[in-house]
């Protein structure tokens, strides 16, 4: 943390925030694991699953970094935001490139030619001589 | 000759050096795992059906180690605390705490999960008339339905309803029966058992790698010498100890957790240990009667443990878990140290210092949290 606080403030403030944010993961940890247990992809679909699993696991994350890793006071430190919002927006680009490339070649008359180098060509027949 | 220390934050960054460098270095690693997401994503979207065999996780394991790295990440802010508040003894509590997580979850990992899938293999055959010949004659009717649908839990653990998966349409001769081989039975008949070390059989490639760089004769320079075959050359009394290079007829083989039905009614208690199978391969062993059954080589088309060349999906796996757990590795390193009595003396000396150290471990600690945070649901559980 960037700004200093009194030791009152670490004992009464900021461990009842440790507790918190443990008590947080422990129940997102809890929360995904048993919702995979009950089948959620089964009854949600595949995707809402992974929306689901993931949206927990980013409030998780979030937690962590919010306060463990202090950025609930640190962010106004252009150093840190700035860092963090290039690694996002480079982050998000590079999934795109994968997840959208994926999602492009899957659009209604757009012909998948992702795996057309393993199958085997087409003989080609012989021009008929006369 | 001492390096000059500014624990000072800086005017322009508002942050000391060390700090600013951490997240400088941090946003690296997000570009590194999120290099290795991306992949993932990508093979497991284009993953031909059956071919993703992420029903093979231990959901539960990979629960606890998640609980175990939380409970770290906690313990490690602790730590850092305790030094705000001039508490020595409790800084030093809560950082054994934390390097004795982070210990535990490489153990789970290490010691338990990993040689865990070097002792499964995975068997396909030939043909349908082979894999008909292990799974109805030898197995049973009964069986064989049963592990048909566990079959398709592993590729397609999400799907309740098997019938509609497009994998009830794979043959049966690619469906992989998987357990343990404890041995074999060469040309003349004779069985022999399979040695193991750690856990890891002898023909695991986890295990050949290491028999092997230990034994293969190298080139002055220290290069690996090749035969004229193309293949390394061995000490003298040494072989690659692998399933190809011997003499065998047939493998004898214990079908195992997760194959076996579920319901308990062959395996009669339950999930077969490896060490139980291993007495029963010592006495004698009827086709279709006990644990052990015996496959004949020429029927099998291919033999592989659960090691990185098994399928994409587990050199996906194995190369994100271990970069991870390499990091978990570094942390700790970094941890002990600062539990040695140097770090005492470093603190005497500069509280802000020694202080500034320990949150600059912690929030690459936290970040080695968060990896798993993404992982844990990404790899056992979607």
């Amino acid at each position: 943390m960037s700004d200093e606080h009194s030791p009152e403030y670490y004992k009464k403030k900021f461990i009842p925030l440790i507790y918190l944010v443990g008590g947080i993961l422990i129940v997102g940890t809890i929360i995904t694991f048993a919702a995979d247990k009950m089948g959620i992809a089964e009854r949600w679909g595949f995707v809402n699953a992974i929306i689901f699993a993931m949206s927990v696991a980013v409030v998780k994350a979030s937690a962590v970094i919010y306060i463990f890793m202090h950025l609930k006071w640190d962010i106004k430190l252009k150093t840190i935001s700035l860092t963090l919002g290039c690694t996002v927006i480079f982050f998000i680009g590079m999934m795109w490139l994968t997840v959208g490339s994926e999602i492009d070649s899957n659009k209604p008359g757009h012909s998948d030619n992702t795996w057309n180098h393993v199958t085997e060509p087409e003989p080609e027949t012989a021009p008929e001589t006369k | 000759m001492e390096i000059p220390y500014y624990d000072k934050e800086r005017p322009d960054t508002g942050l000391y050096n060390g700090k600013a460098g951490i997240w400088l270095f941090l946003a690296s690693e997000v570009m590194l795992f999120g290099a290795l997401f991306s992949a993932y994503v990508l093979l497991r979207v284009g993953a031909e059906p059956g071919t993703w065999s992420m029903g093979l996780m231990n959901q539960w394991v990979g629960a606890f180690n998640t609980l175990i790295l939380i409970a770290s990440s906690a313990t490690i802010v602790m730590a850092w605390v305790c030094l705000k508040l001039n508490d020595w003894k409790g800084f030093r509590k809560w950082k054994w705490a934390t390097v004795i997580f982070a210990f535990t979850f490489l153990v789970v990992k290490w010691s338990y999960e990993w040689p865990a899938k070097f002792t499964h293999y995975d068997v396909t055959f030939v043909t349908e008339e082979s894999a008909s010949k292990v799974y109805t004659d030898v197995l049973g009717p009964e069986f064989s339905e049963t592990q048909s649908k566990i079959w398709q839990e592993r590729f397609d653990p999400l799907k309740k309803d098997q019938e509609k998966s497009p994998l009830a349409q794979v043959k049966l001769k690619d469906k992989p029966l998987d357990g343990h081989i404890v041995g074999y039975i060469d040309s003349d008949g004779v069985e022999h058992e399979v040695g193991a070390a750690w856990g890891i059989p002898f023909w695991s490639h986890a295990f050949a790698w290491r028999h092997d760089r230990k034994n293969i004769e190298k080139e002055k320079d220290k290069s690996i010498r090749y035969g004229e075959d193309g293949r390394p050359v061995y000490k003298e009394g040494h072989f690659r100890d692998t399933f190809r290079d011997k003499d065998i007829k047939a493998i004898i083989f214990v079908p195992a957790h997760g194959t076996w039905d579920r319901e308990e009614k062959h395996a009669g208690s339950g999930a077969i240990k490896y060490a139980e199978a291993k007495h029963d391969a010592g006495h004698a062993h009827s086709e279709g009667h006990g644990h052990t059954i015996t496959i004949a080589r020429e029927d099998i088309s291919r033999l592989s443990s659960y090691e990185p060349a098994h399928s994409t999906f587990f050199a996906t796996y194995y190369t994100l878990t271990g970069l991870h757990a390499l990091h978990v590795l570094g942390g700790i390193l970094v941890m002990l140290y600062h539990l040695l009595p140097v770090s005492r003396r470093v603190y005497e000396k500069n509280p802000v210092q020694f202080t500034n150290r320990i949150e600059i471990t912690g929030l690459f600690w936290h970040f080695v949290d968060l990896v798993w945070i993404f992982l844990f649901p990404i790899l056992y559980l979607l």
